[in-house]
């Protein structure tokens, strides 16, 4: 084996070393490029930590209320504990920044989760539709065209107050609600997981639709094209055909709709739980830690500050990402 | 072009039929009503009062059937029996039930029918009842937590002027501000000037109003009055009472120096959220048309830069602008929900909010079934519009 190696002329041998350069690669560099992309990345990875670590890292209990005077300022030592409340303390004695990393987490998680179920059914009902045509096309656009013609935000906020306010309306699998309670650290008491879950259900309700309308186009594009037709003419089946040859293919703008829907879910959450229509206290939330903080920031002028500036970094962070991406992986799209 | 819109009217029409169905069966099956504030009032001291959860119930039309109530709601009937021609129609048919339970009807020939409710309502006893005129009329009947008893579009109406103020004036000012830089953006593409406002853009819109209004709060209202500087006030329409603001001196309660002083916060944040979508699309827009085969034609006969920008790409830059300035229709009147929540705004969408804290559904269904149409004829409207400035486009 070796000798078949060791007589080829050396500059052959060394032409072939360098792999070309993957797609991956070149996306990677091109997203490197991007400044405000790529400290955003760090600053959401930085908080992301924070709230995977939220048990390690907090100093008090998420609920626990201390004897220090409400809203003392940040950096006062606990008097029974000799702990320091770094961010200080809410309105009823809460640790700040024990809260702050709780929500973070139930925060996050929620934005998680919607944007993938979301940008998972949108893709599903898109790619169907724009594969099968037919009848499964005309249904689902006639839905994507029923949600665009009726005002979207006041019927998300209807709908979250009447099922909010009563969370055991709608019957959860037991399994489903331990997955959410583990995930997000919830109290098993109480209505406080169905509460969380029913959050996620109603925000994906309301954000599949984009990821559908960019699916269905995608697919329409790419099912025409002559590699299609050569995977069908080498026996794939409609599955395969969907998920091997359309799906990659329509692959670029949906990582940026989905970065972009990160975004949108968690300023959708935390809007909804400001407006009080969301979850609410004792659950930590940015949105309901900001509306507290503006019934009193009257006197206490810096609380706003606590919640407000971690919900604007990551609703920036993933807008610049998203934009970052797009240069990335296609650059025709740049704006 | 009369057929199409024809066939839109007709589509609206259907829309706003499910939408009003669904937004009624909404009020129909949610929770915290009421009753349950009744119950909620008396549960500390006693047990709820039967002949006052009827009176309710009836006051409420909480006894009837989901399709009469329906209809009452739509259209105002059916008002007691149907009366023609002298002769009373179906008097005894059972719209509703004031109390379930079993119950047994001994009928004069002595037949005796188990029924399954102690009390039936009958359509002669919808007599004397109080019943609006129906959302056809736009009457959408009577607020029932927030103001007790006043109608609901009395309610609207004294919130409609704060909000078109808000609305407007913001939309005017982004709009205003966008087209120029949006224009200049795409003339200079990649220029610093460019990079600069598509990057402001950016921010404007990756932060929640939500944020810059309590931020816009929190420097303007609180720490410039702390400082000592002219600031702006952190809530409300107008002041309750005279202000002295230094360096401007005395600010009149309701005066019209008063309301342009509160207006300042909440429409630069407004304005500041909308100028970047605003910009952005007049900037790629306008992009789109520069790389036209007629600019370059315009430019090749000689035409100076000012009229080639002007005339032959602004103006179709603004084709598919017109599309956008219809979706503003139903934000006019619906408001900015958050923004109107941020800073105590007496507008529509601050009532909206207050309504489905409160569980006053009366009034949150009939924000919504405003908005939907506004929204349907706006979409409508944007459709003509298109055709009138685009003689490309034909409606069929």
């Amino acid at each position: 084996m070796a000798s078949t190696t060791a007589d080829l002329p050396a500059a052959s041998r060394g032409l072939n070393l360098r792999k070309p350069e993957g797609q991956w690669s070149i996306v990677l560099r091109r997203f490197r490029r991007h400044r405000l992309a790529m400290i955003s990345l760090f600053v959401l990875a930085m908080i992301f930590i924070a709230s995977l670590l939220a048990p390690i890292l907090a100093p008090f209990g998420r609920d626990a209320t201390s004897l220090a005077p409400r809203f003392s300022p940040p950096l006062t030592v606990n008097a029974q504990t000799g702990t320091t409340h770094i961010l200080g303390v809410d309105h009823v004695g809460r640790d700040f920044f024990t809260r702050l990393l709780y929500a973070a987490r139930i925060t996050l998680s929620v934005a998680f989760s919607v944007a993938t179920a979301a940008t998972l059914l949108g893709m599903t009902l898109g790619a169907l539709a724009g594969y099968f045509r037919g009848i499964v096309d005309s249904i689902v656009m006639r839905i994507l065209e029923f949600m665009a013609s009726i005002p979207d935000f006041p019927i998300l906020l209807i709908i979250a107050s009447i099922l909010i306010t009563d969370p055991k309306l709608l019957p959860y699998p037991p399994f489903l609600l331990d997955i959410i309670g583990n995930l997000m650290l919830l109290n098993s008491v109480g209505a406080e997981r169905a509460q969380v879950l029913t959050m996620i259900v109603v925000l994906t309700l309301f954000g599949w639709t984009g990821a559908a309308r960019l699916m269905r186009g995608m697919v329409l594009s790419v099912r025409e094209r002559d590699f299609i037709e050569s995977a069908r003419s080498l026996g794939a089946n409609n599955a395969r055909i969907i998920l091997r040859h359309v799906v990659p293919n329509s692959f670029p703008p949906l990582v940026v709709a989905y970065t972009l829907s990160l975004a949108g879910a968690l300023t959708a959450e935390t809007a909804l739980s400001f407006l009080g229509v969301g979850i609410t206290d004792p659950t930590p939330t940015w949105g309901n830690m900001l509306q507290f903080a503006t019934n009193f920031m009257l006197t206490n002028p810096w609380v706003p500050l606590i919640p407000g500036i971690p919900v604007v970094l990551c609703s920036l962070g993933f807008n610049f990402i998203g934009d970052g991406l797009r240069d990335a992986l296609d650059p025709r799209l740049k704006m | 072009m009369l057929n199409y819109l024809i066939r839109r009217l007709v589509v609206i029409v259907m829309m706003a039929f499910i939408i009003s169905f669904a937004s009624f069966a909404l009020l129909y099956s949610a929770p915290g009503g009421p009753l349950e504030q009744l119950a909620s009032l008396q549960s500390t001291t006693r047990r709820p009062d039967p002949d006052e959860v009827e009176r309710i119930m009836k006051r409420y039309d909480l006894d009837l059937t989901i399709g009469v109530r329906f209809l009452r709601w739509l259209v105002g009937h059916p008002r007691g029996s149907i009366v023609v021609g002298g002769q009373e129609i179906a008097p005894n048919l059972q719209v509703g039930c004031l109390k379930p339970g079993k119950a047994q009807l001994v009928y004069p020939d002595g037949r005796i029918e188990e029924i399954d409710c102690a009390k039936p309502v009958y359509l002669r006893d919808l007599g004397g009842r109080p019943v609006s005129n129906g959302v056809i009329t736009l009457d959408f009947g009577r607020s029932q937590q927030l103001a007790r008893e006043q109608p609901v579009s009395q309610l609207i109406s004294t919130r409609l002027a704060p909000t078109l103020l808000l609305m407007g004036l913001s939309t005017f000012l982004a709009i205003i501000i966008a087209v120029p830089v949006g224009v200049y953006s795409a003339v200079k593409q990649y220029s610093r000037f460019d990079y600069f406002f598509t990057t402001l853009a950016f921010f404007g819109s990756g932060m929640p109003t939500l944020f810059t209004g309590v931020m816009g709060i929190l420097i303007f209202a609180l720490i410039f009055k702390n400082l000592g500087l002219p600031y702006l006030p952190a809530a409300l329409a107008e002041s309750n009472r005279d202000v002295v603001i230094p360096l401007f001196g005395l600010i009149q309660a309701g005066s019209v120096g008063d309301r342009i002083w509160h207006l300042i916060l909440p429409v630069s944040v407004l304005t500041f959220f909308s100028l970047a979508g605003w910009t952005r699309f007049i900037r790629s827009s306008m992009l789109e048309v520069l790389r036209q085969d007629y600019v370059r034609t315009a430019r090749a006969k000689g035409l100076i830069e000012r009229v080639v920008i002007m005339k032959h790409a602004l103006r179709n830059a603004l084709i598919p602008f017109v599309t956008l300035l219809a979706g503003v229709l139903p934000t006019l009147f619906g408001g900015a929900i958050i923004t109107e929540s941020v800073f105590s705004w007496p507008g529509i969408g601050k009532l909206f909010i207050n309504s489905l804290v409160a569980s006053d559904y009366p009034v949150a269904i009939a924000y919504l079934l405003i908005s939907t149409f506004l929204t349907l004829v706006g979409f409508l409207v944007s459709d003509v519009l298109y055709t009138i400035v685009d003689p490309r486009i034909r409606m069929s």
